[in-house]
């Protein structure tokens, strides 16, 4: 059975009148990275403050492999390792200036210290550009300096606030197969990130708030099959003046709530469904039968992106 | 042509006017609550002046002197105010606008960078007018009383006002179009500022008589300080002749401006883009084995080599500290404590050797003066970046979510700074053991005197850290630091400048107690403050405000350390 590192109980945080955050439930367990995703104001970094000892909930309650994050965050701040959204760096500080004071305010001694920032920078891939100034360093670099930095003290739990926020593709890249090997070595994360479909190349577990709510929370395929239980299905026809042909076929079959649109550019046509494979494969039978020229016939895929703007518009719309 | 000169022929009045960065900085200095401040403490004091000295009863002052008396510390105190404040803006307006990235935005748009420095330059300029125009009612307050003259005194007073507001502002934009930090900006401007206003008297009052053109060269360098030309506006040019400054009012303004003109032509050569385009040090580690004898020489302790792990019995954070300023690096330190050092021992060899008559007392002043302008130069500067540069770049976010606690952050920080003052006042120990030396009577003066640079360095550090706990900014933090030391520690000199008129005898030794510059003045019987005893209440006063900031400091660090 899977050991749960991290837990969170009905935790709500209010600032005055306002509800930050409204009574998250959530556990992630060991090896397993959480993707933290909400729009701006969601709460995800209230969440964050709360789990790393920097902010107190309201009520409710959240822990640590098994220790409270508001009543003990001495030994919090030693399970965790914690990379805001800024990098926090120094005026002229080396990089490995930068790891050696970490480690010092971490309490890492003499030989261990120097042995832990060896690793963190072989881990990071960071070694070439630890003589070099932190503020001249690119952001990409930064950020794999800020990863260095919360590995230092070999934390269980990671929680990393927009660490491919700005990154060039490679860079991502690299972040993305970084992070899965910290995964791979037990590891666990969580991570925010407003770039959804990294997220689902690299997350176990999602969960998706708006305005403080917990929307959303399970792994990547429970996410999707709850928020989008519509599949798209396409028709790609051979020619543009068969549109209006199958159409006319289509458009008796469908419901009110499957909408067709046909794309003359691309000669498409397009509708969501809940139809099973067979209904799906009735579909097709009736437009071969009616000798439109089918070339293709598929489901495009939905991914978080989908997910995230079915909550996030809906909760729009709600508000207004 | 330069690129910064394109435009300039359809430079106006009417254009310069409707410069839409003169509106932006006029509008944005004057919404600020601390400018508001400002203003309002000018008037406030400037009137409060008049009023102590205002007649009471009926009799008329035939002589006229009274007015005199009350105008002189007006006219001195508004200048200090200029001081104080007016180079605080520039001295940030365009190394903070290229921090943010603004300052491309302005470079890359059509208007012109001498549009942008008029508007930066005039925008405070104006500042510094509205400034002064608060102490007009004083002014003339004044003038009714009778024996100040509107063509003699006002107008000379305030064409000076508007001269300094043009120099330090110029001056103020050309450090900051050189920093690379706002601190460093800020520091560079008020050491310079005060060079302008108090060093360049130097020579011609320290060395005396001089001749030919060692003469001419030291009273034109008195030119640049406005010290001349107020004495000798507000009645007082013997004195100033007695003392070697015979510049007046109008030598001042020819200086100002073209000291404005030439430092305008330098800032606008640095507002070119082409100019700005330069690569950020990556940083290069010179291996100890490939260090040159030259190298190890110029630096005792080298910036460019690998520094060691850092000890597990010294607090990480007062090391970071010390590495992460580029002035508070140990080898920038130790030349200052050298360069201290040979001048304190030269002051002494000199009275030692009888080639000027001035006394062991004397040099030890100048020597408590020396100490306490490092003090004021560096103190403000080191301590305001305490806190409020950590909150600033983020770092503060990361010592939270570390297992320290906010005592050990608070003392790492403390010693950072104390540590860096107390060596710098180490420099001048050589010159006193010498003096001790020559005249062994002064060894217990000298003790107190010691004792007093003690506590003013627990002041510096301490007033300026809590400014810093409070600010967001390092800019304003610096800023509000200089200002709140300065008044303390020159404010209260310029009160014991106007003794015996307005100030009463008791008045004066109470400001004197806030100083602890003017306790050590007052231990080495500097001439003006022999009758002032100021041991051991003096030594009270600071150490109750150095216990009072303290806790002050702790309480809003365990705040600002602590979970929201």
């Amino acid at each position: 059975m899977a050991e749960t590192v991290l837990e969170t109980k009905e935790l709500t945080k209010r600032y005055g009148d306002f509800l930050a955050l409204d009574n998250l439930s959530i556990h992630v367990d060991r090896g397993q990275i959480l993707g933290f995703i909400g729009p701006n104001g969601a709460g995800k970094t209230t969440t964050i403050k709360i789990l790393v000892g920097l902010s107190r909930p309201t009520s409710g309650s959240a822990s640590i492999a098994g220790v409270n994050c508001s009543e003990n965050a001495a030994r919090i701040k030693k399970l965790v390792g914690y990379m805001p959204d800024r990098f926090g760096s120094y005026d002229n500080m080396r990089v490995h200036e930068y790891l050696d004071f970490f480690g010092a305010i971490f309490g890492i001694r003499g030989s261990l210290r120097k042995r832990r920032i060896a690793e963190v920078m072989e881990i990071t891939n960071t070694t070439y550009m630890q003589d070099k100034y932190v503020e001249s360093l690119s952001h990409g670099m930064q950020q794999r300096v800020g990863i260095a930095r919360t590995l230092l003290h070999d934390p269980e739990v990671l929680i990393l606030d927009e660490p491919a926020n700005g990154l060039d593709p490679k860079a991502r890249i690299e972040m993305r197969q970084l992070l899965l090997r910290l995964a791979a070595e037990g590891k666990t994360l969580i991570v925010t990130s407003h770039i959804l479909p990294e997220l689902s190349r690299i997350c176990n577990v999602v969960a998706i708030m708006t305005a403080g709510k917990l929307r959303a929370f399970g792994s990547v395929d429970e996410v999707m099959s709850k928020l989008c239980p519509q599949r798209n299905y396409e028709v790609q026809l051979a020619s543009s003046s068969d549109l209006g042909k199958a159409e006319s076929i289509l458009q008796p079959m469908l419901l009110d709530t499957e909408p067709l649109t046909a794309s003359h550019t691309e000669c498409v046509l397009r509708f969501p469904t809940i139809r099973s494979e067979n209904e799906m494969a009735t579909l097709l039978r009736k437009l071969v039968a009616a000798e439109v020229p089918v070339t293709q016939y598929r489901e495009v895929t939905s991914d978080l992106e989908d997910a995230f703007l079915s909550v996030a518009g809906s909760d729009y719309s709600s508000n207004e | 042509m330069p690129s910064f000169f394109r435009n300039m022929n359809s430079v106006n009045l009417a254009t310069i006017f409707n410069n839409p960065i003169l509106h932006r900085e006029l509008t944005n200095r004057l919404r600020s609550n601390k400018t508001m401040l400002a203003i309002v403490a000018v008037a406030l004091v400037s009137s409060l002046l008049v009023l102590m000295r205002w007649p009471s009863d009926a009799s008329i002052d035939l002589v006229s002197q009274g007015a005199i008396q009350v105008f002189r510390p007006v006219a001195f105190a508004i200048a200090v105010a200029i001081m104080m404040l007016i180079p605080a803006f520039p001295a940030t307006a365009l190394v903070s606008e290229r921090k943010r990235g603004t300052l491309t935005l302005l470079l890359n748009s059509p208007t012109s960078p001498a549009t942008i420095y008029a508007g930066k330059l005039l925008g405070n300029v104006l500042l510094g007018i509205i400034l002064f125009s608060v102490s007009l009612p004083a002014i003339f307050a004044c003038y009714a009383m009778g024996g100040i003259s509107i063509s003699t005194h006002v107008i000379p007073l305030l064409l000076v006002f508007v001269g300094m507001a043009f120099q330090y502002s110029a001056l103020g934009l050309w450090i900051s179009s050189r920093s690379q930090s706002t601190d460093g900006s800020l520091r560079w401007t008020y050491g310079l500022v005060l060079v302008l206003v108090v060093l360049s008297i130097g020579p011609s009052v320290l060395v005396g008589k001089l001749s030919g053109l060692k003469s001419i060269i030291a009273q034109a360098l008195t030119t640049l300080s406005p010290v001349p030309a107020l004495q000798q506006i507000t009645g007082a040019q013997g004195q100033s002749q007695s003392i070697g400054l015979a510049t007046g009012w109008t030598e001042f303004l020819t200086m100002a401006a073209l000291t404005t003109i030439g430092l305008a032509y330098a800032t606008l050569k640095r507002l070119d883009p082409l100019q700005m385009d330069r690569a950020k040090p990556v940083g290069k580690v010179v291996e100890a084995t490939k260090s040159g004898w030259l190298r190890r020489l110029a630096y005792l302790v080298d910036p460019q080599r690998r520094k060691a792990s850092i000890p597990f019995w010294m607090n990480p954070v007062m090391v970071k500290e010390f590495r992460t300023r580029k002035f508070g690096r140990l080898h920038w330190l130790l030349r200052l404590v050298a360069v201290g050092g040979v001048v304190s021992l030269l002051l002494t060899v000199v009275a030692a050797m009888g080639t000027v008559n001035w006394g062991v007392e004397r040099i030890a002043a100048s020597m408590v003066l020396m100490q306490i302008s490092f003090l004021l130069l560096l103190g403000p500067s080191l301590g305001a970046n305490l806190i409020a540069a950590e909150v600033e770049s983020g770092g503060w976010q990361l010592l939270r979510a570390a297992p320290i606690s906010a005592w050990r952050i608070l003392i790492g920080k403390l010693f950072s700074t104390l540590l860096t003052l107390l060596l710098l006042l180490c420099a001048t120990l050589p010159g006193y053991v010498m003096m001790g030396y020559i005249q062994p009577a002064l060894g217990g003066q000298v003790s107190n005197v010691l004792i007093s640079l003690v506590i003013a360095t627990g002041m510096v550090t301490i007033i300026s850290a809590c400014v810093s706990a409070f600010s967001k900014t390092t800019a304003v933090a610096t800023a509000t630091s200089y200002a709140i030391l300065l008044i303390l520690f020159a404010g209260t000199l310029l009160i014991w400048l106007g003794r015996g008129n307005p100030f009463g005898p008791v008045f004066v030794e109470r400001a004197l107690l806030l100083n602890p510059a003017a306790t050590a003045l007052a231990e080495m019987k500097t001439p003006g403050f022999e009758t002032y005893r100021l041991i051991p209440n003096g030594w009270y006063v600071g150490l109750g405000i150095c216990a009072l900031g303290l806790i002050v400091l702790l309480i809003r660090t365990i705040r600002i350390t602590r979970p929201d």
